[in-house]
């Protein structure tokens, strides 16, 4: 991919020379799995915790694929992103190490601990009110005044070229530990993780790749059976404060039509199954929208029995409320 | 004398047996701490701790006979299920002796591998007489938790797997328990790297290693959340092997390892238990003398109960002022309450929970007390919050424990 700014969804080769771009500053998370578990369900349960990534998610991967391409000359005006919170503190990570500011719009309703994690990243954080404020105005201003550059969370080729090292290393991984997963289990929100791994997936593995998502915000889901983008609709809500884009990306779902097999989808109370679970068998903390695929793994939406299925945990950064909720499950 | 040799042979005894667990860099811990963290992960080994590496080599060598006859061991947790793990693997009945008041839960974890639980004694030294009496009268082997020279060979193979992944650490913390994974740790590092200093960290409830090396006699007792190292006699097999290799065994206080579990939740994403973070508490403790060296955290174990994790979880946000519950006194009339939660608002702080009072207890028949807990960003806040009420002449009192400094 030459420019910055391509809008052609990416190809493996962007992945493999992502996965360049990002050696010794992501981290290779491992795969890790626990053969009590696996006897209890009856099929072989590989989970890839990106809840242990730089910043407590994937999103550093393609937030640094992106920030670290910006040539010197452009560094001085610094980078603008809107987040929730996990894009966020890959954004204000990957722009602290390349010596570059962040101001970051978040929503005033945000996790406590992904605003106070964005701001110790080095991050500014401006809030904005999710119902009576407009972000992509607050976004466009940024960049008129201050000259900033946009990094958007999900519908752009470098973006999802970063998260798709996601895909790259559990092609690799599964060798090391002699498993042959039967299918790949991805969180979709914008798609941009999912995309890039499917895309990863479909030139290694070649086996199937499931979105999951919660069932209030299933839109990916439906926008794969009705073969076109559908919207979440009106007033939906979830636990699952990472995943609450409002229809999958333009970009990402050109690709994800393509590679993907089907979606599932999982309530909120399993969910926090899935987050019980991930702490007490797995010993790693888990966020709602970091669970989704997990939870729909153990709950089998799809048959996996005598199965082997890779599970992506997205992300880590839940409140202890939430963590405590979900322990008392 | 165990020597490096025979971590060697477990290590190639162990492969395929149990998990080559990875060992990861930190640069949370890191920022937090100073120095160059880099963590075991022993809580991902099966069952959840480093306890199957060996009890796996003691069984391995057991001749058939043995294996026909069973094994028995005393433990209410990861030993228990490290026995039973392999045991049921390999075919061998196991019997598990407990402290009659074990908690349902651990004992259906240690029969979920088949093995016999047998709840006696009061305590886990009890048991454990009581089970090497029944081993003596049966013929049967004692799989002891620590101080067998298979065991800490055993033990010693998580920390090779460690020094290949990261070869260069000037420091390793591992806790003490017994001294089985100490004793093992201390073996493989000299052989590494004679250089890399080897720290033991143990519970100051139980501090017994620590008053062995100074000639004390051991008086540990309690409760402690590191129970997995709540062992009242230090090892006869392990103490020479800690007095030969290990310069120094610093204790942690009980409030640092239940905030090292809270730190490891937040900053690392990692369920570890109250024995695993010990390491971490006493890295946290002496952050000078670790500043700018690479030092190696052996996680031991994550097997933590949920009730327990949520609690020292919810006792985290309280500690922090992110959660705090005020005892606010207002005049019984229309109004009060809608003022008072105006100025909590005002001042960013969202109430979650309110505890109206005015019927039952012994206040002025026209006041009234309310009970609000509030979610607030730290201790700071909680502070401005309580001037900004008692200002508008809300006395205010804090019930919870958040350290306001």
């Amino acid at each position: 991919m030459d420019s910055l700014n391509s809008s052609e969804p990416p190809v493996f080769a962007d992945i493999k020379d992502a996965a360049r771009q990002l050696n010794g500053w992501a981290r290779r998370t491992p795969l890790l799995e626990n053969s009590i578990l696996n006897e209890q369900l009856g099929f072989r349960l590989i989970v890839k915790p990106e809840c242990l990534q730089r910043t407590g998610s994937f999103k550093f991967r393609g937030a640094f694929n992106k920030i670290s391409r910006i040539p010197e000359d452009m560094r001085g005006n610094g980078v603008v992103a809107f987040s929730s919170g996990n894009h966020a503190q890959g954004v204000a990570a990957a722009a602290t190490l390349m010596g570059m500011k962040s101001t970051i719009i978040m929503p005033k309703d945000a996790p406590k601990a992904k605003i106070d994690n964005t701001r110790a990243l080095g991050g500014t954080v401006v809030l904005y009110d999710r119902l009576n404020e407009n972000r992509e105005e607050i976004g466009e201003r940024m960049q008129k005044e201050q000259g900033a550059i946009l990094v958007k969370p999900y519908d752009e080729p470098l973006i999802i070229a970063g998260q798709g090292t996601v895909g790259l290393e559990i092609s690799e991984q599964v060798e090391e530990i002699d498993a042959k997963p039967d299918a790949v289990f991805v969180p979709a929100g914008g798609g941009g993780l999912i995309s890039g791994t499917a895309l990863a997936i479909s030139e290694t593995l070649g086996c199937d790749v499931y979105s999951a998502e919660p069932e209030t915000y299933d839109d990916h889901k439906r926008s794969l059976e009705a073969g076109s983008r559908q919207p979440v609709p009106d007033g939906a809500v979830s636990i699952c404060d990472a995943l609450l884009a409002p229809i999958p990306g333009e970009l990402t779902f050109s690709l994800n039509s393509r590679l993907l097999k089907g979606g599932l989808s999982v309530s909120d109370e399993e969910v926090l199954r899935a987050m019980k679970t991930a702490m007490l068998s797995l010993k790693i903390v888990v966020e709602p929208g970091g669970a989704v695929a997990l939870a729909s793994a153990l709950t089998q939406k799809i048959d996996l029995k005598g199965k082997t299925v890779v599970c992506v945990c997205s992300g880590g950064n839940a409140d202890p409320e939430m963590l405590s909720r979900a322990l008392s499950m | 004398m165990t020597d490096y040799s025979d971590i060697q042979k477990a290590r190639e005894l162990l492969n395929g047996q149990v998990l080559r667990t990875p060992t990861i860099p930190s640069p949370g811990l890191s920022k937090l701490t100073g120095a160059e963290v880099y963590l075991k992960l022993e809580n991902q080994q099966v069952t959840g701790s480093f306890k199957v590496r060996g009890s796996y080599v003691r069984m391995a060598a057991l001749t058939d006979d043995e294996r026909k006859a069973g094994v028995i061991a005393a433990s209410a947790g990861n030993h228990a299920q490290g026995v039973g793990y392999h045991a049921e693997r390999l075919g061998i009945p196991a019997a598990i002796y407990m402290p009659a008041n074990t908690p349902f839960t651990k004992v259906a974890r240690t029969e979920a591998f088949g093995a016999q639980v047998i709840l006696e004694g009061e305590t886990v030294a009890e048991s454990r007489i009581l089970a090497q009496q029944a081993a003596d009268d049966a013929g049967k082997v004692f799989i002891h938790p620590y101080d067998d020279p298979h065991v800490i060979a055993g033990q010693g193979t998580a920390t090779m797997e460690m020094l290949e992944d990261a070869p260069d650490l000037d420091a390793i913390i591992v806790p003490i328990g017994g001294g089985g994974l100490a004793s093992g740790c201390c073996i493989a590092a000299a052989a590494h790297n004679p250089d890399i200093e080897v720290v033991g960290a143990q519970a100051d409830a139980y501090p017994s290693m620590h008053q062995a090396f100074k000639g004390e006699a051991p008086h540990g007792k309690g409760a402690t959340i590191a129970d997995g190292i709540a062992v009242k006699e230090p090892g006869e097999l392990t103490t020479p092997i800690l007095r030969a290799h290990m310069n120094d065994v610093t204790v942690v206080r009980e409030g640092d390892i239940e905030r090292a579990v809270q730190i490891m939740v937040d900053v690392q994403r990692l369920i570890v238990e109250g024995s695993g973070a010990v390491p971490l508490a006493a890295l946290m403790a002496e952050p000078a003398r670790f500043k700018g060296r690479k030092v190696g955290l052996m996680i031991s174990g994550g097997n933590i109960d949920s009730r327990l994790l949520s609690s020292v979880l919810m006792r985290g946000l309280i500690r922090d002022g992110r959660l705090a519950k005020l005892r606010i006194s207002l005049i019984d009339m229309p109004g009060a309450l809608a003022a008072v939660a105006g100025i909590i608002g005002g001042k960013g702080g969202n109430i979650v929970d309110v505890m109206h009072q005015r019927m039952f207890r012994d206040v002025p028949v026209k006041e009234a007390e309310v009970d609000i807990a509030i979610e607030s960003l730290n201790a700071d806040h909680v502070r401005d919050i309580i001037r900004a009420l008692e200002a508008e002449g809300f006395g205010t009192r804090l019930l919870s424990d958040v350290s306001l400094g």
